[in-house]
């Protein structure tokens, strides 16, 4: 199936676009696709991504078709997901 | 939003000076007379606490709580809109708050030239009816967030990034806290990053209007949601967020 991935913040820096689309295998769960994404996108892309144990980090903002997703982030299913929304924390100034 | 809101009778000057706004459904006499009566803090009043301020001002809040320590430099310029070039060196919680009582002398407006810390933290937020969060560092956002959930006062939490912005509205113990949404200090914010000051303006405009319609008791604030725009497609997008049930913050309330 295809997915759109949307990247904000220091994400769509990084990769350079704010929204690319994805084919995911059938039953792949968010770390696949990010993992994959990794091997795209390199290593400044993974380090807002994954924590020091490769997990998806605490304060990476998962959205799936506009609702947070929540609980354990790397499983979430994709199943009839649209759209993957990757928001990194921003701040004032 | 009725906690330190005392009750307050419109003057003939409130009408005059507010009375384009006195007609929109929802706001009306009433709604004005809460914010007259209204204190509100904001934290820096910089690229996003500047433009926020100057918009209570004008829709009439009673108090401002500007909260800033540090000096204004020429790389503030570019969206500290309340700031001169002629102010440069100078505080700039002295600058704003100038600025912002030539612009409505009928509000009071305190200043406060530190910035929000474990030490001021809870006496300053006693004194607030909302508090309204443009701090760069996560670590003052994180105790802004925990002192509001403390006390159960609202808070609008704003933030930017090159063209994009999104703001937070926060009622403890009805939403989602900061806490909730990002249970740790991110290892890869920076103090500095890119912005356009136009675009500071417009989060920091829907902050305020946020705060406007929390505190005058109109219905539609975004709560649960996560507002974020993204000026550079013009793309506005609301996002369902949740409390975190196990949050540090707010999870026993
Ligand atoms: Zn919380």
């Amino acid at each position: 199936m295809t997915l759109t991935m949307d990247y904000t913040g220091q994400l769509a820096s990084v990769t350079g676009v704010a929204e690319e689309q994805v084919e995911v295998g059938e039953g792949e769960c968010l770390l696949d696709v990010l993992k994959a994404r990794l091997a795209v996108h390199g290593e400044k892309f993974g380090e807002l991504l994954f924590d020091d144990e490769g997990g998806i980090r605490s304060t990476l903002l998962v959205v799936l078709d506009g609702e947070q997703a929540t609980g354990d982030k790397a499983s979430v299913s994709l199943s009839g997901v649209k759209v993957v929304m990757l928001m990194t924390p921003i701040a004032g100034g | 939003m009725e906690s330190q809101q005392a009750a307050y009778e419109l003057s003939d000057r409130d009408r005059e000076i507010y009375g384009w706004q006195l007609d929109v459904p929802g706001l009306g006499e009433r709604g004005q007379a809460k914010l007259r009566s209204s204190t509100a803090l904001i934290s820096r009043v910089g690229g996003l606490g500047g433009p926020l301020a100057l918009s209570l001002a004008a829709a009439g809040i009673g108090k401002l709580i500007l909260v800033h320590g540090g000096e204004l430099r020429p790389d503030d310029l570019n969206r500290q809109i309340l700031m001169r070039h002629d102010y440069l060196g100078k505080k700039r919680v002295d600058a704003a708050a100038e600025t912002l009582r030539q612009f409505n002398p009928h509000i009071e407006v305190e200043t406060v030239a530190e910035n929000f810390n474990e030490d001021n933290a809870a006496d300053l937020v006693a004194r607030a009816d909302i508090v309204f969060d443009a701090a760069p560092l996560f670590e003052e956002r994180f105790l802004m967030n925990r002192e509001c959930v403390a006390q159960r006062k609202p808070l609008i939490d704003c933030a930017m990034f090159n063209m994009e912005g999104q703001v937070i509205p926060i009622v403890p113990g009805e939403t989602a806290c900061l806490a909730c949404l990002y249970p740790e200090v991110p290892e890869h914010w920076k103090r500095r990053f890119p912005v356009v000051g136009a675009v500071s303006a417009v989060i920091a405009n829907i902050g305020a209007i946020e705060g406007i319609k929390l505190l005058a008791g109109m219905s539609g604030v975004s709560l649960n949601r996560l507002i974020y725009f993204d000026t550079l497609v013009m793309k506005l997008q609301k996002v369902e967020i949740a409390r975190n049930p196990d949050c540090e913050i707010c999870g026993e309330l």
